[in-house]
């Protein structure tokens, strides 16, 4: 059987999500710590819609409005020096 | 209505450690609001430090702890990713040397194998440290644990001596009757139980006013930055000497105290992400991290280890540790009510010391005297103002 791969910064399969969901798992949160997926560069980005839809084909619930996942900041990658010189802050921190 | 020998409050890597141990006489249930490991215990860095612990009492439970870590992947037949990687404090500044000089004579009497090491050693073994940093205290001792998989681990485990997990389940309430504790209700049903053991680690002290039971413990707020996957390049765990001015010494130095408690925590993940921690802050239940907090973080790691510059943060995470006041946890029975013991407080200790507080909260509830000695500094009543 041809596989598909969901979470392309974690390389995670479906067939390995599908055997998360056999042992229990039924939330993407459930799924992320069991997996990895979701956790990688993208932070779900890609693969948070098609989680949601998996989910919902093997619970029959409905795929939510609002993603289960919470976002976390920074939004998107940044490198530590440029976070460290972003905040009002910085200088007090020594 | 379901009936269970003890009913265990909160999946984290304790609720989840305490329900293995007691399953293995006792039909256990354990309650938890959301999804096994997925609190406190999912937003931790993996390191079990032992330099970094008082000496005395606390490197004693510690060390008992860790004892346990030794054999524990082949025990729970679960992988937990347990590594003897050795651990590091940095001193950044000439000025913290003499009191780590201290810290590390008395470590080193409690029995800790622990050395003191100039700027030349430290970046021997940690290159990507900076080249202005005091030196260091390094120990192979500490260790380090995937505390992801340690829940998962600790909760299958127990699942397979017969514990049943009930998640999306919380506590609404608990019956108690002629001070005796005779159920807990939750938002699923009602469990007929004369053992309840609270370990809802930052939300114990809610759990145990339901009980009729006075409990302090504060939230107390920390943040850890995530990097992207990159080559291995921290060998072990770090920590800073601030970080140990900010664990122990926060009153003796608060004047040159940086700001919301930032003390670095650096470590490696097998993926290869990086954790880099961290501030310590009461806020109290409040997710939204400003951003100044993540700057100032990023600052205090880009100083220590500007080989970390161009990595690039993906994520934070934000974790509430469970704070008592003196840096350790309560494992006791409640006085007010017969049958309710408390095992939270653990704050940044909890990964630490999980493998130990199941032992000891079985040992407490079988009236066990092996565990009196370690239980006695755990009681409740050394927290009361006298």
């Amino acid at each position: 059987m041809s596989d598909k791969i969901i979470c392309r910064c974690e390389e995670v399969l479906l067939s390995e999500i599908v055997e998360a969901m056999k042992t229990g798992a039924q939330t993407e949160k459930e799924l992320k710590l069991k997996t990895r997926a979701g956790m990688g560069i993208c932070q779900g980005r890609t693969c948070r819609p098609l989680l949601e839809q998996i989910i919902s084909f093997y619970t029959n619930k409905k795929i939510p409005q609002a993603s289960n996942l919470t976002f976390s900041i920074p939004v998107r990658p940044l490198s530590l020096s440029a976070l460290a010189h972003t905040g009002k802050d910085y200088k007090n921190e020594n | 209505m379901e009936i269970a020998d003890a009913v265990v409050i909160g999946g984290g890597v304790i609720g989840t450690s305490i329900a293995y141990r007691l399953a293995e006489d006792r039909n256990v249930i354990l309650i938890e609001k959301g999804e096994v490991g997925s609190g406190t215990s999912g937003a931790c860095d993996k390191a079990i430090f032992l330099q970094s612990k008082q000496p005395g009492f606390p490197v004693r439970l510690a060390k008992a702890s860790k004892e346990i870590y030794e054999n524990l992947q082949a025990e729970l037949e679960e992988p937990i990713e347990f590594k003897k990687g050795g651990g590091m404090i940095v001193i950044e500044k000439e000025a913290h040397l003499d009191f780590m000089k201290e810290f590390v004579k008395k470590q080193y009497k409690a029995g800790i194998d622990v050395n003191l090491l100039d700027r030349k050693e430290t970046l021997a073994i940690q290159p990507a440290l900076s080249e202005t940093i005091a030196g260091s205290t390094f120990s192979t001792e500490d260790a380090e644990v995937n505390p992801l998989l340690l829940s998962q681990a600790f909760a299958a485990a127990a699942k397979r001596r017969g514990a049943s997990i009930q998640t999306y389940t919380e506590v609404t309430g608990i019956k108690t009757q002629d001070g005796k504790i005779t159920g807990v209700q939750t938002n699923q049903g009602y469990i007929a139980t004369e053992l309840v053991i609270n370990a809802a680690g930052p939300f114990a002290s809610q759990i145990a006013e339901m009980a009729g039971v006075g409990l302090t413990i504060m939230p107390r707020r920390g943040v850890i930055l995530i990097s992207e996957k990159v080559e291995p390049m921290i060998n072990g765990n770090i920590l800073c000497s601030q970080y140990m001015a900010s664990k122990h010494f926060t009153s003796k130095s608060e004047k040159n105290a940086p700001s919301y408690g930032i003390g670095l925590s650096l470590g490696q993940t097998e993926s290869g992400n990086l954790l880099i921690g961290g501030s310590r802050e009461f806020k109290g239940y409040d997710r939204k991290v400003e951003p100044h907090v993540l700057s100032a973080i990023a600052a205090h790691a880009c100083r220590i280890a500007p080989a970390l510059n161009k990595i690039k943060i993906i994520r934070s995470m934000v974790g509430f540790r469970p704070y008592t006041g003196d840096g350790l946890p309560i494992i006791d029975w409640a006085r007010e009510v017969d049958g309710f013991v408390v095992a939270a407080g653990h704050e940044g200790d909890g990964i630490a010391l999980a493998p130990i507080t199941g032992k000891l909260v079985t040992g407490l509830v079988n009236n066990d005297s092996k565990s009196s000695d370690l239980l006695e500094p755990l009681k409740m009543d050394r927290l009361q103002v006298v």
